[in-house]
């Protein structure tokens, strides 16, 4: 009896801090977000709630395959709003997953700039406003390297003097990709015989690398337990911020890029809200909030001008134009990718 | 004498055990005061994380989801996976192989297959994408674990006291209410214990199995912790670790005094 | 009683204890099954699943790097087993043989370190074993070492993961085996002396078998799957068969050869379990069936 009693107790107490925290929603039109994990300020969206009465309900994934699984397998029109990076899009547009959009409806779409518009995934932007971006950038610390250490080519990640001392994104395409580069050969590369020259590069690699880690490489960055780093450009900004010896450089081969996209669900359920929500994102003021909060690569032009010197100047963040025109974006790669998965399991084992 | 000694042996051993279990419990606690975000070297004390954490409130929701979740699966795949530990143990029946092969399943196959099929499951079966959803599906990834654990108990288990209580004129569901499961008891909450920590614990079928406003806490987690885990994170931790344990101790005491 | 008339007796008790889970089995868990079945006969383009039947998936699996992972698999799922086996189950008799009060505190507090999310746990460990961590600190200070020690990112750092991880699956169904021997049991042997290990492998440890053996099912097959513990522990250099089925599903998105995968994990994890069976006599008597 008393154990029943400690049950009901139990639940009760489960219901009362469900019940609490439910309260207070307000009821104007619904928005139902899909977003990356900690890639849009909560402040933007109370801003956005408050401006137009409409209550924003947000889901976050951490993977754009499982994003798209579960949008596959959800109702049609669970969703309003996704973020897909590049090939993404590209996958759900051919799936016929996403609106073809009315540009005219977004007020603030001249703010983004050209160079990240057209892009080869989704020519002429028909389902697709780019969000926030990044690249794969090579960081090193100056007193871990020998002075005329080379890094503005990927060539100089192969050096055995970094035995061990290397950390890399747990991503195959990029790892891949990059030493593909550095064989002279495609970011995308599709020939066989070619790979099998890259798989002969990576495993030259393998010694090197200390740790794949996609979550937070900057970490070992900072504590010198490696003394190079290829990284996402917004973990590099913060290394450097904690840990003054580290530079960064741009091989001249090319930057590893990708860029999230707002793009609305083909059936979605309050597709004019979305509307609203992507003009009010992209709006510069807002977009100055999202960039001071998130400092990841940023492609609305109006935006970025409002920001302070010291996020314009900073190259790891503000990355020069130029690199971007030379950068890769992950894409299509057909069967090829079971030869990529292999490599990748010969380099991992 | 040697009695003595194997009393301090198995001391130290038990105390050992749990500065494993523990050791990174501390680390989380003690660097949820640290000045420095990195979680490297302990700079100085602050209470910055936590106030942080009080000015989210969508942390407690998830937190209430995950606890309601976690014990109502937990009392479903217990009461289910004990009767059927006791089934399979007491009757022999055609397709019992088959129940016996799919329970290994649920532990074997990729936890994000198994969501994927859930959802396709839930959404042809017009089940609400929610805590409904969410217990039934953490209730399948449990029955097992209960399962196995009941049927450690029940083995060797001697029928003939459940006899003797049937020759009294007692009958079969009296019999097992009265005799059976008192003594299978330890093996029930031991499952118990186990799928609870799986439910509390779960973070990719969970992913799969939840509608739009229904967060479970490990999703929360999952959140703060992309760009590597913070302080935030443990300061959280810490705090629920904190609940967890003055919950414990309540319950405890209203038990020790009702005995 | 006839047999005829014991059968009918049954059947009542019987649906009642094995219809719900039935049920729930066929609905929840044999749809998926089929579900993995059909897609690893399937192609895929890239990006998509092709409907179109075939075998190559299976053919894949014998890929000489794919069948090293298998093998580094199953080396550190046994070592995990058995360390958790020599530490659980030492601890899990402990608990039997205490009061009935501190055997509830003593369960309590196995359990509360594992309702702290296992990711942050992870990352605790990191924390401590890391090149510039706590325990590397501590001896540098005390002069027990001169250079940190290497011990994250190798496959001894993995192991510990897997063990600090998976260790209460052992304890719990250890400890409700040890539970119902006979109190006297235990005491007599203690008090027996030089026979005491003897009694200890002639009748606790053949009695207690079954709790060994759940514990034992439940850490070698999630520890097959477990793909977050090689990432954080690892470095992501010590791929399982948990990382290469993660992989096809996610990054690579070949979800029929990630199938294939599933397929043969289950297979060979029923194969093994059934020439278990065959050899371990009675499972009855070892709780499984």
């Amino acid at each position: 009896m008393k154990k029943m009693r400690m049950l009901v107790l139990t639940v009760v107490y489960a219901m009362a801090a469900l019940v609490l925290a439910g309260c207070g929603k307000k009821d104007n039109g619904t928005l139902n977000l899909f977003m990356w994990t900690e890639y849009l300020p909560d402040s933007v969206i109370e801003g956005f709630e408050e401006e137009t009465g409409i209550n924003v309900e947000m889901q976050t994934y951490s993977n754009n395959e499982e994003m798209l699984a579960k949008v596959q397998g959800s109702n049609a029109g669970a969703y309003d709003i996704v973020c897909p990076s590049d090939y993404m899009v590209e996958n759900m547009i051919s799936q016929n997953l996403l609106l073809e959009l009315d540009t005219s409806k977004l007020t603030n779409f001249k703010n983004l700039s050209e160079a990240y518009l057209n892009p080869s995934y989704d020519p002429g932007n028909k389902y697709s406003i780019p969000y926030l971006g990044g690249a794969g950038l090579v960081v090193y610390n100056k007193n871990m390297v020998s002075p005329d250490a080379d890094f503005t080519n990927y060539e100089e990640l192969f050096n055995p003097a970094y035995e061990n001392s290397i950390v890399m994104l747990d991503d195959f395409r990029a790892i891949i990709g990059v030493t593909s580069l550095a064989s002279g050969f495609d970011f995308n590369e599709t020939d066989e015989a070619k790979l099998s020259q890259v798989k002969d590069k990576l495993l030259t690699l393998k010694p090197n690398i200390k740790s794949l880690d996609s979550d937070s490489p900057k970490t070992l960055m900072i504590t010198e337990e490696t003394a190079v780093g290829l990284i996402w450009s917004a973990e590099a900004a913060l290394a450097m911020q904690e840990n003054e010896n580290l530079d960064i450089a741009f091989p001249e081969q090319g930057l590893y890029l990708f860029l999230d996209n707002l793009c609305i669900t083909k059936d979605a359920k309050n597709a004019e809200n979305a509307y609203k929500f992507i003009d009010y994102i992209l709006n510069a003021e807002v977009n100055k909030e999202i960039s001071t909060e998130f400092p990841y690569l940023n492609p609305n032009e109006a935006g970025v001008a409002l920001m302070d010197d010291a996020y314009k100047n900073n190259k790891a963040i503000a990355i020069p134009a130029e690199e971007i025109a030379k950068g890769y974006y992950v894409m299509n790669i057909g069967k090829t990718v079971d030869t990529y998965s292999e490599m990748w399991a010969e380099f991992t084992k | 004498m040697k009695k003595k000694k194997g009393k301090v042996l198995s001391r130290i051993f038990t105390a050992l055990i749990y500065i494993f279990l523990y050791l990174p419990i501390a680390v989380i606690i003690l660097y949820s005061f640290n000045t420095s975000k990195m979680n490297i070297v302990f700079e100085g004390f602050t209470l910055e994380w936590y106030g942080r954490l009080f000015r989210n409130d969508s942390l407690l929701e998830a937190y209430g989801n995950t606890l309601l979740v976690g014990i109502v699966s937990t009392i479903i795949a217990t009461l289910i996976g004990t009767l059927a530990s006791y089934g399979m143990y007491k009757f022999k029946f055609r397709g019992k192989r088959i129940i016996d092969m799919l329970l290994y399943i649920p532990v074997v196959i990729p936890e994000i297959v198994l969501g994927i099929s859930l959802l396709a499951i839930f959404n042809l079966s017009n089940i609400p994408m929610g805590l409904v959803s969410l217990i039934i599906a953490h209730a399948t990834f449990s029955i097992p674990f209960v399962v196995f654990t009941v049927n450690a108990r029940l083995s060797g288990f001697d029928k003939s006291v459940e006899e003797a209580a049937m020759d009294l004129g007692a009958g079969r569901l009296k019999t097992f209410l009265t005799v059976t499961l008192p003594i299978i008891m330890p093996g029930v909450i031991s499952g118990a214990f186990l799928a609870f920590t799986l439910s509390v614990d779960d973070i990719i079928i969970s992913f799969f199995t939840t509608g739009p406003g229904s967060n479970t806490f490990p999703l929360k987690v999952m959140e703060l912790t992309k760009t590597g885990v913070t302080p935030d994170v443990y300061a959280l931790s810490t705090i629920v670790l904190v609940i967890t344990i003055i919950f414990v101790i309540i319950t405890q005491r209203e038990k020790k005094n009702s005995v | 009683m006839s047999n005829g008339s014991k059968k009918r007796k049954n059947t009542v008790p019987l649906l009642a204890t094995i219809s719900p889970v039935a049920i729930w089995l066929l609905l929840l868990v044999a749809a998926p099954l089929l579900y993995v079945f059909f897609l690893s006969f399937m192609a895929t383009d890239g990006y998509n699943v092709v409907f179109k039947f075939n075998l190559d998936n299976y053919k894949n699996l014998l890929n000489p790097t794919y069948l090293e992972i298998y093998r580094n698999s199953f080396i550190i799922a046994f070592f995990t087993t058995l360390i958790c086996i020599l530490l659980g189950y030492p601890f899990a008799y402990i608990m039997a043989s205490v009061g009935k009060r501190s055997k509830t505190i003593m369960m309590i507090m196995l359990m509360v370190p594992f309702w702290t999310n296992s990711l942050i746990r992870l990352n605790g460990w990191k924390t401590i074993l890391g090149k510039t961590g706590v325990l590397n600190s501590l001896l540098l200070s005390m002069g027990i070492i001169g250079e940190p020690l290497e011990i994250l990112y190798t496959r001894g750092a993995v192991l510990l993961g897997m063990v600090y991880t998976l260790i209460p699956y052992m304890i719990l169904p250890t400890f409700a085996s040890i539970d119902k021997l006979d109190g006297t049991l235990l005491e007599a042997s203690g008090d027996l002396g030089a026979n005491k290990l003897h009694t200890f492998l002639h009748v606790t440890l053949p009695l207690t078998f079954p709790g060994i053996f759940s514990g034992s099912i439940m850490i070698f097959i999630p520890c097959l799957g477990f793909f977050f513990v090689s990432d954080i522990m690892g470095g992501g250099k010590s791929q399982l068969i948990g990382n290469l089925i993660e992989n096809q599903f996610k990054a690579a998105n070949n979800w029929p050869f990630g199938a294939a995968l599933s397929v043969m994990l289950i297979a060979l994890i029923l194969i093994m379990v059934a020439i278990y069976k065959k050899s371990g006599g009675d499972m009855e008597d070892l709780g499984v069936m």
